[in-house]
């Protein structure tokens, strides 16, 4: 049996673990949360190391891209680096060519998006290819960055501005502490409430709120209109709470186990278990031609029935 | 070590920076806050005023406290200003303390990288 662990810096409430079978092979796929404890991460790495099939990190980004430059998180490097043995991976590489296809696959099989369909994406430079993708279907796009990981008021409108900003600022910004730009740990589990109702313009002019699902979670406000969620990682209780919200309708773009849309890293784990090819040799031709095999389709759920 | 007048300068220049930032004076319509900058080798006190998007530079303390309160040797501070280092690494190493919420450090680390940034 291949064994698939997420080391993620989130709650451990979230903790899951299932087995699957995949083309064949049997999977055991676990999510340990660290609850924001960096050097329990470190040490948990550590331990793992050597001893399962890939290692996934959760809850903190490695390498974020806008346009062609790639910029990459200090704390994140740091976690990566202390594996030694076993392919490791945060995400990145499969989220540009799944949830680009997801954009695809929504275009071409339903009728969500259109041209000048609203999207606010609650950030951009974790799901460039995600963001590529609503651009080039003419969708009127607002890039949140700035708002969510910043608190700034600015919704950016195009990716050349998105490059621009991240320009001047991811280099620098990459080397604070990850929490201090993302929720970790215990702050996933609540919402900020004086943001929440700041923000909540931005949620409410939207037809599709897309990205990072703890972003989506914390600013949301008490009651949306109808709209549209693509996120993943999330868990039957996140599925309710939308409901309840008032969105309309849920796509994850990673497939369901028992319930659950695992994280991007960990499906990236689970393909690079697969391929049993070093990391740094996997393409993103690989990555779609397994995604094809294994069927990977994104999941949508009709909140009103 | 730098003096009071060259930690004045790098504070107008980057008033002057900021002010020629049309966008940054955007961002910042919401956040209205009173920063002191404090030398810890000389004795150089400054207040930085942001209401409504606009900046004001000041000698000496304000009236009241402020919302953040930076704190480093003088040659820190007037580098930091002047653009020639970013804050992040000598905030991250300890040489730059700033007193304050966290959204609003990376606020204000957010300001400097919009005027200096590449």
């Amino acid at each position: 049996m291949k064994r698939v662990v997420s080391v993620s810096l989130g709650s451990s409430g979230r903790d899951h673990k299932v087995q699957v079978e995949l083309l064949g092979e049997q999977f055991e796929i676990e999510r340990l949360g660290m609850d924001g404890d960096f050097d329990r991460a470190l040490a948990k790495l550590q331990e793992l190391d050597g001893q399962v099939d890939a290692i996934g990190l959760g809850g903190i980004d490695v390498y974020v891209y806008a346009g062609n430059k790639k910029y990459a998180f200090k704390d994140g490097l740091k976690l990566m680096e202390t594996v030694k043995k076993t392919p490791v991976v945060d995400g990145s590489g499969l989220k540009n060519t799944l949830e680009r296809e997801t954009v695809n696959y929504l275009l071409r099989e339903t009728n969500y998006l259109n041209k000048d369909t609203r999207v606010l994406m609650v950030s951009a430079v974790d799901r460039f290819g995600m963001a590529q993708a609503f651009t080039t279907a003419g969708c009127d796009v607002t890039f949140g960055d700035l708002i969510f990981a910043a608190g700034i008021p600015y919704p950016i409108k195009t990716l050349e501005e998105l490059e621009e900003m991240a320009g001047k600022l991811l280099p620098e910004m990459t080397k604070l502490p990850f929490h201090m730009l993302y929720p970790t740990g215990k702050k996933q589990e609540s919402r900020d409430e004086e943001k929440a109702k700041k923000y909540a313009q931005y949620y409410r002019d939207a037809d599709v709120i897309a990205g990072d699902f703890h972003f989506i979670k914390r600013y949301l406000p008490d009651n949306l209109n109808g709209q549209i969620i693509i996120t993943n990682t999330t868990t039957a209780a996140d599925v309710e709470f939308l409901r309840q919200s008032g969105a309309s309708r849920l796509v994850t773009t990673t497939p369901v186990f028992e319930g659950r849309s695992f994280g991007t890293n960990v499906m990236e784990g689970v393909l690079v278990a697969l391929l049993g090819k070093p990391w740094e040799e996997v393409t993103p031709e690989d990555y779609m031609d397994l995604i094809e095999r294994l069927e990977f389709k994104p999941r949508i759920i009709d909140m009103a029935s | 070590m730098a003096t009071h007048e060259e930690i004045t300068g790098s504070l107008q220049a980057f008033g002057e920076g900021y002010q020629k930032n049309k966008k940054l004076k955007i961002m910042n319509k919401d956040w209205d806050r009173v920063i002191l900058i404090k030398a810890a080798d000389v004795d150089s006190q400054h207040t930085l005023i942001l209401k409504n998007g606009e900046l004001t530079v000041t000698e000496g303390t304000p009236a009241g406290d402020p919302d953040l309160v930076v704190t480093a040797d003088s040659e820190t501070l007037a580098d930091l200003f002047y653009g020639d280092i970013t804050p992040t690494e000598p905030y991250m190493n300890g040489t730059l303390v700033i007193k304050g919420s966290e959204d609003d450090i990376v606020r204000l680390d957010f300001i400097s990288l919009m005027i200096w940034g590449e």
